[in-house]
């Protein structure tokens, strides 16, 4: 009976350390002491717009064009090619620019807190930090969340503007069964400010659990280089789950009550 | 969580009444500042056999204990002159905690005995006790380091040797027991307070511990760009004398993947001296140097030490840095002290198990166990 109880126990433990650790590096941020360290944090920012943009980018460009020839097929095939833009409209925002976006965040960004944090561990650094009176975890955790906050939602929405272009160019100009102006009438009429800002809470939730998931299994880290590489495949287990977790709460919450779709008046 | 998260913060209530904890730090550094206590008579030959503590005075081991036969007695109020005169002279707290009788074979070697170093402790372990998991790893620990001396901690592989400088500078906390900075209890303080108090020390770790994203000379002026409000005219002159000092003057910008085992240690060295730490600690300063870098590390730290002073606490279980370097040693065994006391009596010790291990002789009472 014991036995059987043990894997629970221990999720339950992990859990329980989990949602510690990212309520105090949450209290690190919002109670401001992250702003010791504010040239920390803009550094880290530094590091991930030069590190991750581009790459972030272009998944969300092959995503959206893959969202446009999609839409533009499944239209003709119905007899409404001129409706293209309704999958642009939804598919990218809502769903595939999140989606895209949560996936690189944990495979580029969140494993590589995991490895940066979990070999500093291993290699004494970070105790190296706290015998200088260092509050470690609010110098690599909090630091890095912030640095996350500053810099995602502006790569947010130029993610969602390359997603955008790219089925444009798809449904327009690849395909081109609708003018331009007709994609972009059907376009904005399925989506409004709303929308864009509910995509930016999905898109944000999710790199906040993509960071703060990085930071707790690479600030955890031990048991040496294999350790650290333990830490990062589960890491990446439970981002990818949390990904589309976050994903399919946000679309109920946000569209689940009012689809907001002008169809039938 | 064995990273310094989650800290447990329960011995508040359960400090042993230390018969001179009662005593603050400055009182503490005035009185052995002041006067040289009297060497205690006789205090080698009184301190043999097997629980023998002589020159210091006995802890009290809480209600209820019956003091063992070397404890002071009924017999000392009888001369209150002569346990005042000891109360005076006594510069460490600390002493052997009781045993039993099932333990005498175990500890048939650890006499404990803390021969008398003339200075207040700087760093004082009462009683502590850190098991990982069914690992005891510190079983009662007793261990003075003396104020301005380099104390070497020596022992056997796996003996505790670097859980006890993890544990001086708070990154563990006993399950048992206390350990005083200057007179400060390291497990009753506050984040904040822990954080102030580490500032008093440099800690080189074994590998260096340099932060791979800098180069040596950000490394080094870290602590100073964090701690100090010194402007980088003044940070770039101190750092730059440190790493002069190591010998790195040429090397402040390389990355420490581009250093030696023997370079990092130097530049973890001189990251460790960069705030003037009163208490700086070495953690196998050794390990996985050749002979002569060894020597010549260790040459490194007397000249660093005679120049700035300090507490300085090296870790090792290399008897040459040792002989080179040590002024105080402490032999650590089974998570317990067999002896400590100034360098060269304890190269002088009767006791079997110092001798073999300070001589590095295959026979005597450390086996391959």
């Amino acid at each position: 009976m014991m036995g059987r109880l043990a894997l629970p126990r221990d999720w339950l433990a992990s859990t329980g350390d989990l949602a510690k650790f990212c309520a105090r590096v949450l209290r690190d941020v919002y109670g401001a002491r992250v702003f010791r360290f504010f040239g920390e944090a803009l550094r880290q920012a530094g590091i991930l717009i030069l590190s991750s943009t581009l790459v972030i980018w272009g998944l969300v460009f092959i995503i959206g064009l893959q969202c446009g020839i999609e839409g533009a097929y499944f239209n003709r095939s119905v007899g409404a090619p001129a409706y293209a833009g309704v999958f642009s409209a939804w598919c990218d925002l809502r769903e595939l620019v999140p989606y895209g976006f949560g996936y690189m965040m944990a495979a580029k960004v969140g494993t590589g807190f995991v490895a940066e944090l979990g070999s500093m561990r291993i290699s004494d650094e970070i105790d190296a930090l706290e015998v200088m009176g260092i509050d470690s975890m609010t110098f690599l955790c909090a630091t890095r969340l912030l640095a996350a906050w500053m810099v995602l939602p502006f790569l947010y929405i130029a993610a969602v503007g390359a997603g955008f272009f790219a089925s444009y160019l798809a449904v327009v100009q690849q395909i081109g069964e609708v003018s331009s102006g007709g994609f972009f009438l059907i376009f904005w009429m399925f989506q409004n400010p709303p929308d864009l800002l509910y995509s930016v809470i999905k898109g944000m939730v999710m790199a906040t659990a993509i960071v703060l998931v990085g930071c707790y299994y690479g600030y955890n880290a031990g048991g040496g280089p294999v350790g650290v590489g333990t830490a990062t495949a589960k890491s990446m287990v439970l981002n990818i789950v949390l990904v589309h977790l976050i994903g399919m709460l946000g679309t109920q919450v946000f569209w689940g009550a009012n689809p907001r779709a002008p169809i039938g008046g | 969580m064995p990273f310094g998260i989650g800290r447990e913060r329960k011995h508040e209530d359960e400090l042993p009444p230390g018969g001179g904890e009662d005593m603050t730090w400055p009182e503490r550094e005035q009185e052995g500042g002041a006067e040289s206590p009297p060497p205690v008579e006789g205090g080698a030959g009184d301190a043999e056999g097997p629980s023998g503590n002589a020159g210091e005075g006995q802890r009290p081991t809480g209600d209820g204990e019956q003091p063992t036969s070397e404890q002071p007695t009924a017999d000392d109020e009888a001369a209150p002159e002569a346990a005042e005169e000891e109360e005076r002279s006594r510069v460490a707290v600390v002493s052997e905690p009781e045993r039993g009788a099932g333990d005498e074979e175990e500890w048939k070697w650890h006499t404990g005995l803390k021969r008398p170093t003339g200075v207040p402790d700087a760093i004082e372990f009462i009683d502590v006790h850190k098991s990982f998991g069914r690992n005891r790893i510190l079983r009662g620990l007793n261990m003075g380091l003396p104020e301005g001396k380099i104390s070497m901690i020596l022992g056997p592989s796996g003996t505790g040797k670097s859980v006890c400088i993890k544990h001086m500078v708070g990154l563990l906390y006993p399950d048992e027991g206390d350990v005083l900075v200057h007179g400060e209890s390291v497990p009753n303080l506050a984040d904040d307070e822990l954080f102030e108090m580490r500032k008093k020390f440099g800690v080189l770790f074994q590998d260096g511990a340099l932060f791979g994203s800098m180069n040596l000379y950000d490394n080094v002026a870290f602590p100073l760009r964090q701690h100090t409000d010194k402007s980088e005219e003044e940070v770039a002159e101190i750092v730059n004398r440190r790493l002069r000092e190591v010998g790195l003057a040429d090397s402040g910008d390389k990355m420490p993947n581009e250093l030696s085992g023997g370079m990092r240690k130097r530049a973890g060295f001189a990251r460790a001296l960069v705030l003037d730490p009163d208490i700086v600690l070495f953690d196998e300063p050794d390990s996985g140097l050749d002979p002569v870098r060894t020597a010549l590390l260790c040459e490194l730290i007397k000249e660093v030490h005679e120049e700035n002073g300090g507490c300085y606490v090296v870790i090792t279980h290399d008897i040459m840095s040792a002989r080179r370097v040590a002024e105080h040693i402490a032999v650590l065994w089974k998570g317990r002290i067999v002896e400590s006391g100034p360098a060269d009596e304890l190269f002088n010790s009767d006791n079997p198990f110092v001798r073999q291990f300070l001589s590095g002789e295959a026979t005597g009472p450390l086996g391959m166990e």
